[in-house]
């Protein structure tokens, strides 16, 4: 109950955090795009290794290998573009969100971090697809960098829809 | 007797390379490119994965093509009539379908 808690009120931060900030700039989204992408390789990486179920376990590697693809894709648009990923408080907090979540995780074993992973998941990939909704597309100024995000999000999507079938199976 | 011989490789060298058509699609932004396609007996399919993560072709019992790479590609000749919904295992929200006449 008190690890829900934080999980949740890590999400109202990332949501408030998203919401009050002053809108990002191209610098700033690259930095979130990066960001966001990174922390969700550094849980999967965990699940690839600590998860009991073969289903969890591949879908942490499929994290590790779909979310350093996106990366790549981005720090080569980065640098075509000569934008230098700024940090900014929505990365902050993406990243403080991540580093609890994988401390969290270290900490379990079995199905209880099988299910904690995929729960997190569900809920990781809901709050990325409302910050690329309403911060990231909106915002984006140059349209190569707006064309990026908009082309990785079904991938997102793709995501959430696999880690609910995950999340519904091991709950039996 | 020579003639038909060699007759005979001609058609061995037409089944060899798939007597029927060829098809793309293209697998992008998470999309099949075409979603739905229409194919003869005999036709050849080819996907070719341009997202920057590995997909898979799959029809529940039917075919599936394990994971594809970045820039890889998978082929399927069509050989049975029918109707063949699959989707990719990896982003399941990622669908297409195949009518082989």
């Amino acid at each position: 109950m008190k690890h829900r808690i934080a999980v949740v009120s890590g999400f109202l931060l990332l949501a408030a955090g998203v919401a009050c900030a002053q809108a990002p700039n191209d610098a700033q989204i690259a930095h979130i795009v990066v960001t966001a992408n990174q922390v969700d390789i550094d849980a999967g990486k965990l699940a690839e290794s600590k998860a009991s179920s073969s289903d969890v376990k591949a879908f942490g590697k499929q994290m590790v290998t779909d979310h350093s693809g996106v990366n790549q894709q981005a720090v080569a648009l980065a640098t075509k573009l000569k934008v230098t990923p700024e940090d900014n408080p929505t990365s902050q907090s993406l990243k403080t969100g991540g580093a609890e979540n994988v401390k969290k995780l270290s900490g379990l074993s079995g199905a209880a971090f099988d299910k904690a992973y995929v729960d997190h998941e569900v809920a990781y990939h809901e709050a990325v697809l409302a910050a690329i909704d309403k911060t990231l597309i909106p915002n984006a100024k140059n349209e190569e960098l707006k064309a990026l995000i908009v082309k990785v999000r079904p991938a997102f999507v793709g995501h959430l829809e696999h880690a609910k079938m995950i999340q519904a199976k091991i709950k039996g | 007797m020579r003639i038909a011989a060699a007759l005979g490789l001609v058609l061995i060298a037409g089944f060899a390379h798939g007597a029927g058509t060829t098809h793309l699609v293209v697998m992008d932004g998470v999309k099949y490119e075409p979603a739905s396609l229409r194919v003869k007996r005999g036709d050849t399919i080819v996907w070719v994965n341009k997202d920057p993560f590995p997909h898979t072709v799959t029809a529940k019992g039917q075919f599936d093509s394990g994971s594809i790479g970045v820039d890889r590609r998978w082929t399927l000749v069509a050989r049975k009539a029918g109707h063949y919904a699959y989707l990719c295992t990896l982003h399941p929200n990622m669908q297409g379908s195949v009518d082989v006449e």
